[in-house]
């Protein structure tokens, strides 16, 4: 029977995949390509245009090399804003995804409904973008700093319950049945044994979420909720190119240091 | 001598259909120590699990001190709780927080309101604590993290914070299962030490029969789900022990002295 095999296989090359293979990917890849072409089509994009263009971009970037540092105090204003509003959106939603992460999570209060409610409600808020947010709570609260902490928050509460719940399901149950055989309550348990277990996945999450919120605090300045975004679309669309230059070395300058920063306390931490 | 545990007709049936418990009667008196053994799936664990309620039986009852247990729900539940301690197989500690805290966590059961949730302890629950881990011999290691200490070490502070609770009664999981024979030993002795100085009734799962002959005032032999075995050690005959574990003597790897002294015999 063997030999029957390798016979027949002798003129033709030897197969090497799996023999029941899933049709699954290359049905995939071929619906990404199809996607890709209509796209294009729809968008209807002018391809000698675009190439033409691109020796602009370095012509911009050439401009935004030029550093002018005339308006720097206007910039570190409105930077130190940008950070004040990463921080203080950052800490509120510290807090409430700690509190609405110990309602979703599975393990603490046992209460399947409760968990598959908060869960579901939080995965509805995390799914519009947070600059949609932002511009809501503008049409709420009024231009300024206020709308842009709300609107964060929003955003980075939800993630900070997802993420957080996943921590708390990860500790073992034979630690919380050890506290509850002590008669000790849920809250007890909760802020006894859970948090001090997560603590170290707790300022990990919150470091990665700063990093994010303070990016993401630029990109909110452009739609009007103040910091430095603003101050870069505005120059920018100013064709004041050295001072949008400044404010974007500080971003990145800023963004790095918060990182490094998490690295260290992560590293103290465990 | 004053009852302390009551078992009647306890029947748990898991909802996967296993009878982990099937009519299991039984009394426990103040100072006993009693060894349960019994193979794996025998319903050691959940018998262990059903008397503080972790676990909820589904037919009969457990009276633990005076009081019907199986029917107790929330606020009263967790006052009763207290007065069993439990320690286990695999310590369960919180590693990251010390040693001193670990035992803290004992009183968590005693304590009311804003003070229970956020652990904020007496100074007198301190000193208590800090005098027990001097008893136990970990004096040193009061300020370290738990998850510095070694496995002994680690069940130490397991029986520290059982003992905190001031219980009645202790119930043991397979408390030397993860231990070196050296450590297993301090911890049987320590074990037997402790509850007899506090007058508290232990019950303790073992694997080790010798160990089991050793210790205690009274062995329980459980084969599925039914008490098969229930008197002194003494009266732990080779018959009792293969009606429990179900299969023949020769069968089964016995340690400790009374099969030494066999083998010698058998040699000589």
């Amino acid at each position: 029977m063997e030999n029957v095999i390798i016979e027949k296989k002798i003129n033709k090359k030897i197969p090497v995949k799996c023999k029941n293979k899933s049709n699954f990917i290359p049905i995939f890849m071929i619906s990404v390509a199809i996607l890709t072409i209509l796209s294009l089509f729809y968008l209807n994009i002018d391809w000698v245009k675009l190439f033409s263009r691109v020796p602009d971009m370095g012509h911009v970037f050439w401009q935004l090399g030029h550093l002018d540092f005339s308006k720097i105090d206007l910039i570190f204003s409105s930077l130190l804003e940008t950070i004040s509003i990463a921080v203080l959106s950052l800490l509120y939603s510290l807090v409430l995804g700690i509190i609405f992460g110990m309602f979703a999570a599975r393990n603490i209060f046992k209460i399947k409904a409760l968990s598959i409610f908060t869960q579901s409600f939080f995965t509805f808020l995390r799914a519009v973008p947070t600059p949609v947010w932002v511009l809501l709570m503008l049409v709420c609260l009024g231009m300024g700093p206020e709308a842009g902490v709300a609107g964060l928050c929003v955003h980075t509460t939800a993630f900070f319950t997802k993420s957080f719940a996943q921590s708390f399901e990860s500790i073992s149950d034979e630690t919380i049945e050890a506290l509850e055989a002590t008669g000790a309550g849920r809250l007890s348990i909760f802020f006894n044994a859970i948090i001090p277990t997560a603590l170290s996945q707790i300022v990990a999450w919150a470091g990665m979420r700063l990093e994010t919120n303070f990016s993401e605090c630029a990109i909110l300045g452009m739609v009007g909720a103040g910091g430095i975004g603003f101050v870069i679309s505005s120059s920018l669309k100013g064709y004041d190119y050295g001072t949008a230059g400044v404010a974007i070395l500080l971003v990145f300058i800023i963004a790095y240091l918060i990182e490094r920063m998490f690295v260290r306390i992560k590293r103290s931490i465990n | 001598m004053k009852q302390i545990l009551k078992f009647e007709n306890v029947i748990k049936r898991y909802p996967n259909g296993v009878h982990a418990l099937n009519g299991v009667s039984f009394e426990m008196k103040e100072g006993e120590f009693i060894s349960v053994i019994g193979p794996s799936g025998s319903g050691k664990s959940t018998l262990l699990r059903t008397i503080n309620k972790l676990i909820t039986i589904s037919e009969g009852t457990v009276v633990l001190d005076g009081e019907k247990i199986s029917d107790k729900k929330g606020k009263a539940l967790r006052s009763l709780r207290r007065k069993v301690g439990m320690i286990f197989q695999n310590y369960n500690l919180v590693y990251s927080l010390s040693v001193l805290q670990n035992v803290l966590h004992g009183r968590l059961g005693f304590m009311k309101g804003f003070k229970g949730i956020f652990g904020i302890y007496s100074e007198e629950d301190k000193k208590k604590a800090l005098s027990l881990i001097k008893e136990l011999g970990l004096e040193q290691f009061a300020y370290n993290r738990a998850s510095d200490l070694s496995g002994g070490q680690k069940q130490r502070v397991g029986i520290a914070r059982a003992i905190m609770q001031e219980p009645k009664l202790l119930l043991c999981d397979e408390p030397i299962a993860s231990l070196d024979p050296s450590s297993a030993k301090t911890i049987m002795d320590l074990l037997k030490d402790m509850t007899s100085k506090r007058n508290i009734a232990c019950i303790v799962n073992l694997h080790q029969l010798d160990v089991a002959m050793k210790y205690s005032t009274r062995i329980i032999g459980l084969s599925k789900g039914k008490i098969v075995f229930d008197d002194t050690p003494d009266k732990l005959t080779e018959e009792a022990i293969e009606k429990i574990y179900g299969t023949s003597y020769e069968n089964l790897m016995l340690g400790g002295e009374k099969s030494e002294k066999e083998d010698s015999f058998n040699c000589a």
